[in-house]
């Protein structure tokens, strides 16, 4: 059997960040020795990504996905070498493309024409190469009218399908994507997919980062999942998916609290169960609660909880607040229990934002993305988009007055126009 | 789109990348260099660029490269020839004082642009991969053709007061191609600092001014008292104006010494730049 080619290959690779460490304001330092802080500095260490290997044989389609802060998008800077790993190696075989920042280089002064030429070549292309696919690379982004025009006067539309095309036409043997199926109109989504499509046949090494659970699930062979710098998963789509989810759980981390965040934090996000324990698998028009721990360090007058659900495709399901008009929250420890007695989702993946928020002051909301997920299991007896909370009643017929009582109440209502 | 399909063959003719934490290995810096020629194009398009940007939608337009160099040389002509007489050994002091302005604001441009236009390309460093060096570069370029075009003025003012150029005016091409390598060194020098310390920013204008008075311009070497000359040409500045002025407009055979002194400072602060430079660039987007 011959050997595989890889393409792409980590090897124990770490990235630390070093964080500047806040001035503890009880020893505030001055003159010299303040400068000297300065210059030396002392700082924390974050890990975001730890003794991470893995290697990608030539014309796979790798996924990495993870939740914020897991890593993916460190692994993507490494990968396009715009940052370097602290420790370990990374081996590219072939010339990457990336189609992570549409019209990066572009400058609003010069034309579409001259904006081709400049950010091509800082996407390393040769004068000559750029040249040869100048009509292709125009006449994909459909502004060949304009081609003339300083790219100020575009539309952002144009602006994004004239960076898209650029990128998509670089001779790349191995093409690092991020989200950026998200612009331009739907005709235009589709040709960036046909386009990928077709590099995929013709060989072309994918690497595909995303939050889209279910792009992922349909593109990618095999799928990385990242979870607070690590590796925790390697293999098939659908199992990588499962770890993803369960890698969400809730994860305090007092790295976001800023000046003007809202004095109060969420300290835990679980489902549960009907009788309260955690759980993660729910059916279909079953009970599911969400149970939502908070610690408030200074009175929050007007406070509310705010949760939202989402499919894979990162569609919001259903978005809701605690209530209408917020509760004063006093110092303290408190926790918050969302209860659905019928839940309507159908079967899936479902992951979860909660926020506390306030409309008192300008207080940013303490808002957890992807804090806890979930899984639906189908009812057998219920399919299509949502599932309705209901009630079912059969009588017999005979009766002629309960017709009438139903005719009254149900069907000839419903009918009319609203 | 075709193009794209043929990639799957050419398997043989594929690079090898590798990245890893920067190290002062002959083997990275070879890496380094090859990666820099991959991105030549790159070099000239964002010098192109440069220069077709700067104008753009300014009435003047490429005037504006020779209104610097024209201004200062009429100020320093009122205040050095009409207020204090400055000796320039005949030559007429407009003449004298702008040919030593051209290889100065080359230098002063360069500098001042690359470390102040390497933050305006935060954007990109964050963004993109290219190697980093070559926005400093492109601007050093782009005022080496002001430089050009600031020279032509030269020639028709020569032409006016009948300077003849003797066979010592080939001596240029040397004193601008050392002029060249030390504003390239310095200019990737600052803009590595740069991205820890804004303070270079800050401090370049100050620094440019002060340099400028330590630098026969204004004056010519021969004004400086000899006990201070030995630490006088410690400023690698002095040996190109001062030689780039008597090639040029006073015919005279170079100073050597002072040539050699600064051929050495900038042979050596290059390297040494890009060495330091290539080091920092491993983390640059992470600290810019």
């Amino acid at each position: 059997m011959p050997h595989p080619i890889f393409d792409l290959e980590f090897e124990r690779v770490s990235k630390i960040y070093r964080i500047p460490e806040p001035p503890d304001p009880a020893q505030r330092l001055r003159g010299v020795k303040a400068l000297w802080r300065k210059l030396t500095g002392t700082a924390v260490e974050f890990r975001a990504v730890n003794d991470v290997s893995f290697q990608v044989p030539r014309g796979q389609t790798l996924g990495i996905i993870g939740h914020n802060g897991a890593g993916k998008s460190t692994i993507l800077k490494l990968l396009s070498n715009i940052t370097t790993p602290t420790r370990g190696e990374i081996r590219i075989v072939g010339r990457i493309a990336s189609l992570l920042e549409v019209g990066s280089g572009f400058h609003p002064e010069l034309t579409g024409r001259e904006n081709v030429y400049l950010s091509g070549s800082i996407l390393g292309m040769r004068r000559a190469e750029i040249a040869r696919k100048l009509d292709a690379i125009i006449d994909f982004a459909e502004v060949r009218k304009f081609i003339d025009v300083p790219t100020k006067r575009y539309s952002s539309g144009m602006f994004v399908r004239l960076g898209f095309s650029i990128a998509a036409h670089l001779e790349a043997d191995i093409l690092l994507l991020d989200e950026v199926l998200a612009v331009g109109d739907a005709a235009f989504q589709d040709r960036c997919l046909q386009r990928i499509a077709d590099l995929r046949k013709a060989g072309v090494t994918i690497v595909f980062i995303s939050h889209d659970l279910s792009a992922v699930q349909r593109l990618c062979e095999r799928v990385l999942v990242m979870s607070s710098g690590n590796l925790i998963f390697d293999g098939a789509a659908e199992e990588a998916i499962r770890a993803y989810l369960q890698s969400g759980r809730f994860k305090h981390s007092e790295q976001y609290i800023t000046e003007n965040c809202v004095p109060g934090r969420l300290t835990n996000v679980e489902p549960c169960d009907a009788a309260g324990c955690p759980a993660s698998t729910f059916q279909t028009g079953g009970e599911m609660r969400i149970h939502i721990d908070l610690a408030v360090r200074e009175t929050i007058p007007d406070a509310w909880v705010h949760i939202r659900i989402f499919d894979l495709m990162r569609k919001c399901m259903c978005q809701l607040n605690s209530a209408e008009r917020g509760v004063t929250l006093e110092p303290g420890e408190y926790s918050a229990e969302f209860i659905c007695p019928e839940l309507p989702l159908q079967s899936g993946a479902y992951t979860v934002d909660v926020a506390l928020e306030t409309s008192a002051g300008h207080y940013d909301s303490d808002w957890q993305r992807d804090c806890a997920s979930f899984y639906v299991e189908r009812k057998s007896n219920s399919a299509g988009l949502l599932y309705a909370p209901h009630r079912w009643r059969i009588t017999p017929a005979a009766s002629g007055a309960l017709r009438g009582r139903l005719q009254g109440t149900g069907s000839i209502r419903s009918t009319q126009p609203i | 789109m075709q193009a794209m399909s043929d990639s799957g063959g050419r398997n043989e003719s594929r690079r090898v990348k590798i990245i890893r934490a920067p190290s002062f290995s002959i083997r990275t810096l070879l890496a380094n260099l090859a990666d820099l020629r991959q991105y030549r194009d790159l070099l000239y398009t964002l010098t192109l660029h440069r220069l077709s940007v700067r104008y753009k939608q300014s009435l003047l337009g490429w005037a504006w490269a020779l209104l610097q160099p024209l201004a200062l040389m009429a100020i320093y002509t009122v205040v050095f020839s009409l207020v204090t007489r400055v000796p320039t050994h005949g030559t007429p002091y407009a003449v004298f004082v702008y040919a030593a302005l051209l290889p100065w604001t080359f230098f002063a441009t360069a500098i001042t642009n690359s470390a102040g236009g390497f933050l305006a390309h935060t954007q990109l460093i964050t963004k993109v991969y290219f190697p980093r060096e070559i926005i400093p570069a492109t601007y050093v370029f782009a005022a080496l053709f002001d430089l050009l075009i600031a020279a032509a003025v030269l020639a028709g003012m020569m032409a006016w007061y009948r300077i003849p150029l003797t066979s010592h005016a080939a001596f240029l091409f040397p004193v601008l191609a050392v002029n060249m390598i030390l504003a390239m060194g310095l200019s990737i020098l600052l803009a590595a600092v740069q991205v820890r310390f804004r303070d270079v920013g800050l401090a370049i204008p100050l620094l440019m001014q002060v340099w400028l008075f330590a630098t026969p311009v204004v004056y010519p070497l021969s004004a400086v008292p000899k006990r201070f000359e030995s630490l006088y040409i410690l400023n690698p500045m002095v040996g190109i104006v001062e030689n780039f002025r008597r090639a040029v407009i006073e015919g005279a055979s170079p100073d050597l010494k002072s040539f050699w002194y600064s051929a050495a400072v900038a042979g050596v602060l290059l390297p040494i730049a890009f060495l330091f430079f290539k080091n920092r660039e491993a983390t640059m987007a992470d600290i810019i």
